[in-house]
């Protein structure tokens, strides 16, 4: 039971780093990759580190264990935000030219 | 069921490495490379982990401690840099060709 929860861990963490990955290369801007790596690249390596307390053997070893999730869960974000700022300030990635108000039709992508 | 599932995990986190340094390689802003580089460091931890499962010791949790510390870091340092020496903003370089994005 607790090899089968570990595995699952580890590979839905591994595809969730695969997932940020195939963002930083899809996604157009800067803003939509930070945005990737942030939200995914944490989840991910989160359940792998929980992958990886389940694994061991002395539970005392899970303080660094939380200590790493905690450190991750915390700068990830903080990283991405200081890219984002910066690409805010001088790429101005977002375009410039107002919504239109008009009433169009709205074609409802298959 | 360890053989199998470490070796899909480490494809997985090696084929992310790899499109984070084509990312590097290829991206038109420095910021791009910055974030590239922030994914590359945190797969290189995901590969300590399985590393760590695979052998079974818990020596490597310094280790996991020590890179996710150098990533930010690392990261950290670049943007303040980059804060302190684009003080003036430049011409506003957008991506030559926006891919397309993925079906909704």
């Amino acid at each position: 039971m607790i090899e089968l929860l570990t595995f699952l861990c580890l590979l839905l963490g591994a595809a969730l780093m695969l997932t940020a990955a195939i963002g930083v290369v899809r996604l157009p801007d800067v803003l939509c990759r930070s945005h990737a790596v942030a939200k995914a690249l944490t989840l991910g390596i989160f359940l792998m580190l929980m992958g990886l307390w389940l694994q061991l053997e002395d539970p005392r070893q899970g303080l660094k264990i939380v200590l790493a999730i905690f450190f991750q869960v915390l700068t990830i974000p903080v990283s991405s935000h200081l890219i984002g700022l910066i690409s805010r300030r001088e790429m101005s990635p977002l375009p410039s030219a107002p919504p239109s108000t008009e009433n169009k039709p709205r074609t409802i992508r298959p | 069921m360890i053989a199998i599932v470490i070796p899909i995990a480490f494809a997985m986190l090696f084929l992310a490495i790899l499109l984070g340094l084509y990312r590097l390689a290829r991206g038109p802003t420095v910021l791009d490379r910055v974030l590239a580089f922030d994914l590359i460091t945190t797969c290189a931890v995901g590969m300590i982990i399985l590393l760590s499962i695979q052998w079974q010791t818990p020596l490597f949790l310094e280790l996991i401690l020590v890179f996710a510390l150098l990533g930010f870091l690392t990261t950290v340092a670049f943007v303040g840099h980059l804060r302190q020496t684009r003080q003036p903003p430049g011409p506003p370089s957008t991506p030559s060709s926006p891919a397309s994005p993925g079906a909704p």
